[in-house]
């Protein structure tokens, strides 16, 4: 195993290959909290966190509103199995200490440094990284962020202190993208909302080194309702990463994020996410970018974790010449049920996208694309092209595609293609005639499937994906 | 959002009528009435229903509609004799109102049997019964159950085992007023036997609204052969819904071919279950909606055993503030290993106010499998467009060649002289090329 790493591999890779897959996602610490809710979805739940959070009254009745909202439109009907999902035992709001995000690691409590060094993440990738935003729990414990942006003007807080220190900005973009009447998750999300980044990027910035934020679950059956908002000005230009890794616990966990973005004139927005998350989390998730004339938005999506997960990142191209991009994948292991996909919107002119979709299923794991691409009256010469493929590592394993094309539109250029194929016999054959035992190669035709989402990815996300990939494949021979 | 009405006359009565009428056995009296029981207790779609999302479901509404019962007069018009003697048919039924007015022609093989349904439940009653409701069946969708509870006539088609029918053999469905009307078609193939079928939907302009509801049953046993062509050129007054449907034995090849012209809106659903490993099915459909006409079409490649292979092409052009749908789905079962299954759809838009909705989609439970789709909407190609004017071509000559070469591809797969000069001549009609009538 440790001999196909990557000569230039991550510093960490080699001491985390000692670690069976078990240690890195099957512990958790002791949990010590300063407020959690009681269990359940009430009026009640959601007053209290807005009293907890000491939020103005417009979020209070924010709040509240959209609570109403998600009792009257009830869960979605279509789409994967969500009926073990039960609302009343979940926690919707818990703070593990009663203390705001700070600047420095040595403040950040011993326990939750040690969740994270067993999961071999931030201490070396701190150093190479410029700003970790680090979420455990409900709340943003660990802050930082490079002082020459600061001094730009650049905001990058954790969504509550965000709302705390710049109201108005806060307000004026805050539920524009996604309502709480869109969907019924994001009605939930809206009403209990805790934590998530507050990215702000001025006119003119253009910022080199990924913006980060690791997102962790401790608590028993806790939900995390992360609520992150991401400014870009006209003509900046910026990176967004966040990624999601859980540890292992008994009973159902409950992740519903809501991401908006709007991206101004050209502003130019990449947004990455790998989420991890362990394989009993639901992971229901409303991400959304609004395109303003001659932006660009990036979306790469990577969806290796979870029970079952429902994400398809859209991107709304309202101004002339805007253009959007989606990178997906999906990994889906016994048992998980990975419904990804992408939703483009040309609602004006000489707009262009681009989907590629990769999907793998092992095991009696399942894989769904689930699109749109739509093309309104007037959106003169769009363009969009939605690749998907996908592999069938063995007999049980299953996928599908559900892509909608709806055109309105004469001069528009749309296609689509997807392709099922299971893992080439001949290829394997080669490998294996070359010295490679039977799983290293199919680990490396897997890579090499994934390879043109993987190349995308920043280098240590890259080696981390791969090395995701390789404990996916653990004993997938035989 | 449209929400469908009940038809006051879609009765128990109603059906017990047909079946005084027809002296039917009692086997099929029981199950005209558990498909109007299954009716009844069918909710009507809404486009909360995924399979009716697209679809303007207020255009294909029933209610205040009479049954159709019988033709004004036997006479056979102009448009339908036209096609009568400018088809490939070697024998033909026309059906007018449910009542089979003319029969031409007859077939040589030994055995066949080409009738209209109603006599073949006298005459071949327990083949009829072996085989009636088997393919499509009222549970299936609102429609369907309507169908099969009120069906008034329609084709059986039996081809014995090993024999082949060299000729085509076809039926033309027509209709002189409005109403509600329901046709079947029941097309048994044996043991390697062959043939071509051709349904043929087309009326002149009736004054009033007519609602025809139809089903396509087809069978097809070891080593059966079929081409089945589906016709819709009603006129515009007409509304239609039509499930064809195929079982496929072992080594059986099926290759269809639905064509919707006419009609104010027409929803054709094309499915096919291949049942025996080695079974073939090849899907073509073809549509051209002008002036406002909405088409539907919905397809079902079903791959229950190993080894079989579907292939479908459906292309269509949009003009005129026209709406399509194409919807179709690939399902591969557990245990479905060596498949072959691709999928195809193709619009051309021709104007801004137009709407085409393509969603291909694929269900795949099985690893060892060739699966594939793809889905294009564009216009007229401004490049061959341009190299065409530059040859001396007027922009609207242009449009036209390149217009019916687009679906010209669809009709070059299929071996029917005159079918698709039928095809490529209503088409022209519809683009408005000079001297070209054949549009109602």
């Amino acid at each position: 195993m440790a001999d196909l790493l990557p000569q230039d591999a991550h510093p960490d890779a080699a001491k985390l290959e000692g670690m069976a897959h078990a240690d890195q996602y099957s512990y958790y610490m002791p949990e010590t909290y300063a407020f959690r809710s009681e269990k359940g979805l009430t009026k009640r739940v959601v007053e209290q966190i807005s009293y907890q959070k000491n939020e103005p009254e417009w979020m209070l009745k924010f709040r509240l509103r959209a609570l109403e909202i998600a009792e009257k439109k009830g869960r979605p009907k279509w789409g994967p199995d969500l009926s073990h999902l039960n609302f009343d035992e979940i926690y919707f709001y818990i703070r593990p200490q009663d203390k705001k995000g700070t600047n420095s690691w040595d403040d950040v409590p011993e326990e939750v440094r040690e969740t994270y060094r067993k999961l071999g993440i931030p201490e070396a990738e701190q150093k190479m990284l410029a700003g970790v935003g680090a979420q455990y729990e409900s709340e943003m414990v660990y802050h930082n962020l490079k002082e020459e942006w600061e001094k730009q003007g650049v905001i990058f807080l954790d969504s509550d202190t965000g709302l705390q220190q710049y109201p108005e900005l806060f307000k004026e973009h805050f539920a524009t993208v996604v309502p709480p009447e869109d969907n019924y998750f994001a009605a939930v999300n809206s009403a209990v909302w805790s934590g998530g980044s507050f990215v702000y990027v001025p006119a003119g910035v253009e910022i080199d080194v990924p913006l980060q934020a690791y997102f962790l679950i401790n608590a028993q059956s806790m939900g995390q309702f992360e609520r992150t908002l991401i400014i870009g000005e006209p003509g900046s230009r910026f990176h967004y990463i966040e990624g999601c890794t859980a540890p292992t616990y008994n009973s159902d966990s409950f992740h519903s994020g809501v991401i908006e973005i709007i991206v101004k004139e050209r502003a130019n927005v990449r947004y990455s996410t790998i989420q991890n998350w362990s394989h009993n989390v639901y992971n229901l998730v409303t991400q959304r970018a609004i395109v303003q004339r001659h932006g660009s938005m990036g979306w790469l999506d990577g969806n290796l974790g979870s029970k079952v997960t429902m994400k398809y990142p859209s991107t709304y191209l309202m101004g002339e010449g805007a253009h959007g991009e989606v990178l997906s994948i999906a990994f889906a292991t016994d048992g998980q049920h990975q419904d990804a996909g992408a939703k483009v919107i040309h609602a004006a002119p000489n707009t262009t996208s681009s989907v590629v979709s990769k999907s793998i299923s092992k095991g009696t794991g399942r894989s769904s694309y689930r699109g749109l691409v739509q093309i309104h009256e007037g959106a003169t010469n769009a363009r969009s092209n939605v690749e998907c493929d996908a592999l069938l590592l063995d007999d049980q394993a299953k996928t599908d595609t559900y892509p909608y094309i709806e055109i309105n539109e004469k001069s528009a250029h749309v296609g689509h293609e997807a392709t099922v194929s299971k893992l080439n016999d001949e290829q394997i054959f080669y490998l294996q005639s070359r010295g490679l035992p039977e799983d290293a190669a199919m680990a490396l035709i897997v890579r090499g499937f994934l390879d043109p989402v993987a190349k995308e990815l920043p280098l240590e996300y890259a080696v981390e994906l791969n090395r995701l990939i390789e404990l996916e494949m653990e004993g997938s021979v035989g | 959002m449209a929400q469908l009405k009940d038809n006051a006359a879609v009765t128990e009565a109603a059906v017990d009528a047909l079946i005084a009428r027809f002296e039917e056995p009692a086997w099929l009296a029981e199950e005209r009435r558990a498909a109007l029981r299954t009716y009844a207790a069918t909710p009507h779609p809404t486009n909360r229903d995924e399979v009716w999302r697209y679809t303007q479901l207020e255009r294909f509404a029933i209610d205040g509609l009479e049954l159709v019962d019988g033709p004004l007069d036997a006479s056979v018009v102009d448009r339908v004799s036209m096609r009568l003697t400018d088809s490939d048919a070697e024998a033909a039924m026309v059906i007018k109102n449910g009542e089979v007015v003319q029969r031409a022609g007859s077939v040589g093989e030994r055995g066949v049997v080409f009738t209209d349904l109603r006599t073949a439940v006298r005459e071949h009653e327990a083949l009829v019964r072996e085989h009636l409701y088997t393919v499509v069946n009222a549970t299936m969708s609102k429609a369907a159950a309507l169908d099969a509870a009120l069906w008034t006539n329609g084709t059986f088609l039996y081809v014995p085992r090993d024999v082949e029918v060299a000729l085509p053999l076809g039926t033309f469905t027509t209709a002189d007023r409005g109403g509600l009307s329901a046709g079947r078609t029941l097309i048994v193939v044996d043991v390697n036997a062959k043939v071509t079928f051709v349904d043929e939907y087309t009326s002149e302009p009736l004054g009033e609204r007519l609602a025809h509801h139809a089903a396509t049953e087809i069978v097809l046993k070891d080593g059966a052969k079929l081409r089945y062509v589906s016709l819709q050129n009603w006129s515009r007054e007409v509304v239609q819904q039509n499930k064809i449907r195929a079982r496929l034995a072992r080594d059986a090849r099926l290759e269809s071919l639905t064509v919707s012209l006419g009609g104010d809106a027409a929803r054709a659903e094309v499915e096919v279950d291949l049942e025996g490993p080695g079974s073939e099915s090849e899907m073509l459909g073809l549509y051209f909606a002008d002036e406002g006409q909405h088409y539907n079409q919905y397809t079902l490649q079903h791959h229950a055993t190993d080894h079989a292979l579907s292939d479908l092409l459906f292309k269509g052009a949009l003009r005129d503030a026209s709406t399509a749908v194409y919807s179709g789905v690939i399902v591969v079962d557990p245990g479905a290993q060596k498949t072959d299954a691709y999928q195809t759809n193709r619009n051309l838009l021709l104007d801004d106010e137009s709407e085409a909705v393509s969603i291909p989609q694929l269900e795949i439970q099985a690893n060892d499998v060739k699966c594939s789709h793809g889905s294009t909407t564009g216009p007229v190609p401004e490049d061959q467009r341009f190299y065409l004017m530059s040859r001396g071509l007027r922009p609207e000559v242009a449009e036209h060649v390149l217009v019916t070469g687009f679906l010209y591809e669809v009709m070059s797969r299929v071996t029917l002289p005159k079918v698709s000069e039928y095809v490529e001549r209503v088409v022209q009609a519809k683009l408005g090329v000079p001297g070209v009538k054949e549009k109602l």
